[in-house]
């Protein structure tokens, strides 16, 4: 073992990536005509109600409230978008929920892989009794803690504060990264890191080098899950930016299209459209990571 | 810029001390003129005021008042109950805030909303409209400031009525029964009344001489359950039935106004606002619309209605209490109510206001109606009723058949334990 | 890797192959680097976790209503609001209601994520790329959309739900209303958290699956097993721990599931969907009783930690013993 140079054990522990390619192999027939389409089934399932989102979002209201559902737009309109767009601060609350959720899911990652690390690598006294905390952290009460949160941002002077808002999220997302990560750390081989401080390497150095590259697609993986959470998140902002309204972020002006009289579907529907973007962007580009690595390591977990 | 006046508000915040949930604090300090530039801001809810209108009074106001930074924020409606409760237990709240007139007494009852009983007489509160000056008053003291109103008409489609050879709108409820059962043919509605259009459930028990809940000595009482609250909901129930309403919805969903336009619906029950929404969906149906007030029983008296409305509060916790005085003045005042009602076909804050409604059909009827306007039982935990959906949720079991007397008493019940679960 | 060897630190000792080795063991001086590592988390959990559930927790204590959250000065009220709590029947209605709510659709979840995962194994590699392409659509989309289209989705009368159902001849589903009815509106709820839910699970066993090596399936098959029996005896051991954490991750989920049942329903029709966090809720901002609120907060992280009391303590007891 002590032999093993560094590059053949980090292609070791790639190996395991990248059995998604030898797995889907395990069996090359397309399989039958009964299992495509029930493949084909949920398939339907899965993406009708999206693309219902989708095909809505380009309906004149008109269509939308008509008697018998059209299953496409008989007469595209960009009208919805045009409102959705144009709404009051829309530039403004897309650069704060990027900032927030950025600053947040990023913040979340790097905690996350220090506690990781000490989890997957490092013997220690009160290591069971902090995995078990990480895990419980996620029964949180959120909504629960809307109130004290209130309570201790204002009597902090912290309303109005998009560092406040990062840190709640950072808050709840953090747990669920620190599990995932463990877990994706726990897959590589630690004999892969040995190997490099065999080589000479410092301890962080055979990190950087060694390790974080394997654990790249991890990190990616368990990012997006971070994003879509602090991306979605309403209830806070809601009770936390105040008076400084141009501290809001998406999902406050995804839920502005409603007055007295009602919802704007058209407008609420283009609005999700242009709302879930980023994560579908993000998800593609990660796509091949986080479906090869997703959570590889939680078979260790 | 903005970093700047933060900072500036984080200063003042903490020179101001933190026990700014005292009562008196600031008040009398900031005359607009001694201090400089105040930067006031006003919360308006979403779909009251149009855009222009608000551009117009901030250009205004602002250009009258040297040294006033007017910023008139429009709040949407979702989460906007946890938003201003959050507001006032903020020690920088906005200065002015909009409230539905259902909602204002529980913000006044927790203390924090300032008390502006001695402004009454400044305002001209002696004829304010008694729908919207009762609810913003509670033991005596004027919390709220009659602001605007607005009771539900019938909106119908003039040319299915000629179709069916209806010439004149119903005056009394069987009536209306008759002629919406004679509308209700092929593939046209004739009414779309959503199952949990509560307002207009509220005219008819009112109209039956029954209401939601009643105050017994001390204690109010749920009163879905008496004889006469039930009459209302079986009216309900049969006028309901003259149409394709969903049974487990609410008029915002969709919004009534959208299927109104699609021109197949004879009536809707609605504010006459509605009816400009409809033109921006069809514009086609512009000579098609037309007005009546709601019937009452008998021909002599239209039907009870709800007088839906806000006021508007200034919250304990604002900086410039006094600026925010003058800005509520302004607002309520002769001026911006007529441009207000004209606008979006309001009623104004007081009667003597009322001959702006007479030019236009809709708002016509609608002061004919507003005759026989009535508010929800005024306490504190009324809110707290309209939260809990119990009576929309009664109404829908009600019409998807279950047994009205039954459904009515756990409904009573439930009101009963809300309205008399202490603060 | 180009410092001389002279200059190694001493090399580990060996250990035997494939057990994890925590290489740190012989570095004695370094052993305050774990608790520095984990120190921002716990520094995070303190103030942004701790302090407000601990405030949270204060609140229960307390008679605190929209008066004492804009004014300040609650008094203490012992254990007036868990004893109101108790003391009505609702309360443990509700925990069951929960539990039923839970295991619904955890049971659901699991099963249709598995059998999506062990399709995707099996389906050809396009096919594949789409469904897993669909999955990752349903994820991303937010939840406030998503919920806000399932509700239209059921609509009564302009609903596609019912008009597909009308036109397969269901002519009973002619105007249905789903959300009129406790057990319709249950169900729409659930059709959509389960919808919401699949594809984290199944695209996480899917990539579970496919470390599996083929060739343990291949001796499974020589030795003439069926694909249940291979399923039962090959992967479902192997993917034993990952079925466990995925599961737990779903009940915690699903239990604390908020905003979808809030924005449908309310928690109505007549409380059928009512689950413990809407109830919670429902106090807490309708009827403005913060107090009751957070009660029934802490008594439902109680009785979440109880129902995975086996889990966490298995948890302790394995990290225990090993890295």
């Amino acid at each position: 073992m002590r032999g093993v140079s560094v590059r053949e054990a980090s292609v070791k522990g790639a190996s395991a990536r990248d059995v998604s390619a030898r797995g889907g192999g395990r069996r090359p027939r397309a399989g039958g005509i009964a299992l495509n389409a029930a493949a084909a089934a949920v398939l339907v399932v899965m993406i009708f109600p999206v693309y219902w989102m989708f095909a809505t979002a380009f309906k004149p209201t008109a269509e939308i409230q008509a008697e018998t559902p059209g299953l496409w737009p008989a007469h595209p309109t960009l009208e919805h978008f045009a409102t959705a767009v144009g709404a009051d601060g829309f530039w403004t609350f897309w650069r704060n929920s990027l900032l927030v959720t950025g600053a947040a899911v990023l913040l979340a990652l790097v905690v996350a892989l220090l506690s990781a690390f000490a989890v997957a690598r490092m013997r220690w006294r009160g290591r069971g009794a902090f995995i078990v905390m990480v895990f419980a952290a996620q029964m949180a009460p959120w909504e629960a803690l809307l109130v004290p949160m209130f309570i201790i941002a204002r009597d902090t002077d912290l309303l109005d504060s998009l560092a406040m808002l990062t840190g709640v999220y950072f808050m709840v997302t953090l747990p669920f990264t620190i599990v995932t990560l463990r877990g994706f750390l726990a897959a590589i081989p630690a004999e892969v890191e040995e190997a490099a401080l065999v080589d000479g390497c410092t301890r962080p150095a055979a990190f950087r080098r060694v390790v974080f590259p394997l654990l790249a697609p991890g990190l990616m993986a368990t990012s997006l899950f971070g994003f879509i959470t602090a991306w979605n998140e309403f209830a806070f902002v809601n009770v936390l930016i105040i008076k400084d309204q141009d501290k809001r972020t998406l999902p406050v002006w995804l839920s502005s299209f409603r007055d007295v009289f009602g919802t704007d579907w058209g407008a609420t529907m283009a609005a999700a459209t242009l709302f879930a973007l980023p994560v579908l962007v993000l998800f593609l580009f990660l796509q091949r990571r986080v479906g090869a690595g997703m959570i590889a390591g939680a078979v260790k977990g | 810029m903005k970093h700047r006046l933060l900072a500036a508000a984080a200063v003042l915040a903490l020179a101001a001390g933190t026990g700014a949930c005292g009562s008196d604090e600031g008040s009398g300090s900031a005359a607009p003129a001694s201090t400089g530039p105040a930067k006031l801001t006003v919360w308006i809810m979403d779909g009251s005021v149009t855009d222009e209108l608000v551009k117009q009074f901030e250009t205004d106001y602002e250009a009258a008042r040297k040294g006033v930074d007017l910023d008139i924020q429009i709040q949407a409606w979702d989460g906007i109950g946890e938003r201003v409760t959050a507001a006032l237990a903020s020690t920088d709240a906005p200065d002015v805030i909009e409230v539905g007139n259902t909602q204002i007494a529980q913000y006044a009852a927790s203390g924090g909303v300032r008390d502006l009983t001695d402004k009454v007489a400044d305002l001209g509160g002696t004829d304010w409209i008694p729908g919207l000056a009762q609810p913003g008053n509670i033991d005596g003291r004027q919390y709220g400031i009659p602001w605007y109103a607005a009771n539900r008409v019938v909106v119908y489609n003039k040319e299915l009525f000629e179709k069916a050879g209806i010439t004149a709108p119903p005056t009394t409820r069987d009536e209306w029964l008759e002629i919406t059962a004679k509308l209700d043919k092929g593939g046209d509605q004739g009414i779309y009344l959503t199952g949990q259009t509560w307002y207009a459930l509220a005219g008819f028990i009112w109209d039956e001489g029954g209401d939601f809940a009643v105050k017994d000595g001390e204690k109010w009482k749920g009163a879905l359950d008496t004889p006469q609250a039930l009459a209302g909901m079986d009216f309900y129930k049969r006028l309901q039935a003259l149409g394709k309403g969903p049974k487990d919805a609410d008029e915002a969903n969709p919004p009534q106004h959208e299927v109104f336009a699609q021109g197949k619906v004879a009536q809707m029950i609605s504010v006459p606002g509605g009816a400009a929404r409809v033109l921006e969906v069809e514009p086609k149906m512009k000579d098609k619309i037309g007005f009546f007030p709601i019937p009452g029983k008998t021909a002599d008296k239209p039907g009870a209605v709800f007088t839906g409305g806000s006021d508007l509060i200034i919250p304990e916790a604002s900086k410039n209490p006094d600026a925010a005085y003058e800005v509520v003045k302004a607002l309520a005042g002769e001026k911006f109510q007529t441009d207000l009602a004209k606008a979006m076909n309001f009623v104004p804050n007081r009667t003597s206001l009322a001959h702006v409604l007479d030019a236009d059909e809709g708002t016509a009827a609608m002061a004919k109606g507003a005759s026989n306007g009535r508010a929800t039982p005024n306490t504190p935990n009324w809110a707290a009723v309209e939260a809990t959906l119990v009576i929309k949720q009664y109404m829908t079991a009600v019409l998807t058949g279950k047994d009205p007397a039954a459904e009515a008493r756990k409904a009573s019940e439930s009101i009963t334990a809300t309205l008399n679960s202490g603060s | 890797m180009s410092v001389p060897a002279a200059t190694r630190a001493p090399a580990p000792p060996r250990r035997g192959p494939g057990r994890p080795v925590p290489p740190d063991r012989p570095r004695r001086p370094r052993r305050f680097w774990p608790y520095l590592l984990i120190a921002p988390t716990v520094v995070g959990g303190l103030f942004l976790l701790l302090y407000p559930l601990f405030r949270a927790a204060t609140i229960s204590f307390q008679h605190f209503r929209m008066g004492e959250l804009i004014r300040g000065g609650a008094e203490f009220a012992g254990l007036d609001n868990y004893r109101e709590l108790l003391a009505g029947g609702e309360f443990w209605t509700v925990v069951l209601r929960t539990f039923v709510w839970t295991g619904i659709n955890v049971v659901l979840i699991m099963g249709l994520s598995t059998a999506v995962a062990l399709m995707l194994v099996r389906l050809g590699r396009r096919m594949r790329l789409a469904l897993m392409s669909a999955l990752a659509l349903a994820w991303a989309t937010p939840i406030i959309a998503a919920t806000t289209i399932f509700q239209w989705l059921f609509q009564s009368e302009l609903g596609i739900v019912n008009w597909l159902l009308t036109r397969l001849g269901l002519e009973s589903f002619q105007g249905y209303s789903w959300f009129a009815d406790g057990q319709a509106m249950f169900g729409v709820l659930v059709v959509l958290v389960v919808w919401q839910s699949v594809p984290f699970a199944a695209l996480t066993l899917y990539a579970g699956l496919t470390t599996i090596p083929a060739e343990l399936y291949e001796s499974a098959r020589i030795d003439g097993g069926t694909g249940r029996q291979i399923f039962t005896r090959v992967t479902f051991p192997i993917l034993r721990p990952m079925f466990a954490l995925i599961t737990s991750l779903e009940v915690i989920w699903v239990f604390k599931c908020f905003p979808q049942i809030w924005v449908l329903s309310q928690g109505g029709p007549d409380g059928a969907t009512t689950t413990l966090p809407v109830y919670a809720f429902r106090i807490a901002r309708a009827l403005h009783r913060y107090d009751l609120g957070s009660a029934v907060a802490m008594l439902t992280v109680v009785v979440l930690a109880v129902a995975l009391i086996s889990n966490l303590r298995r948890m302790l007891r394995q990290e225990g013993a090993e890295p």
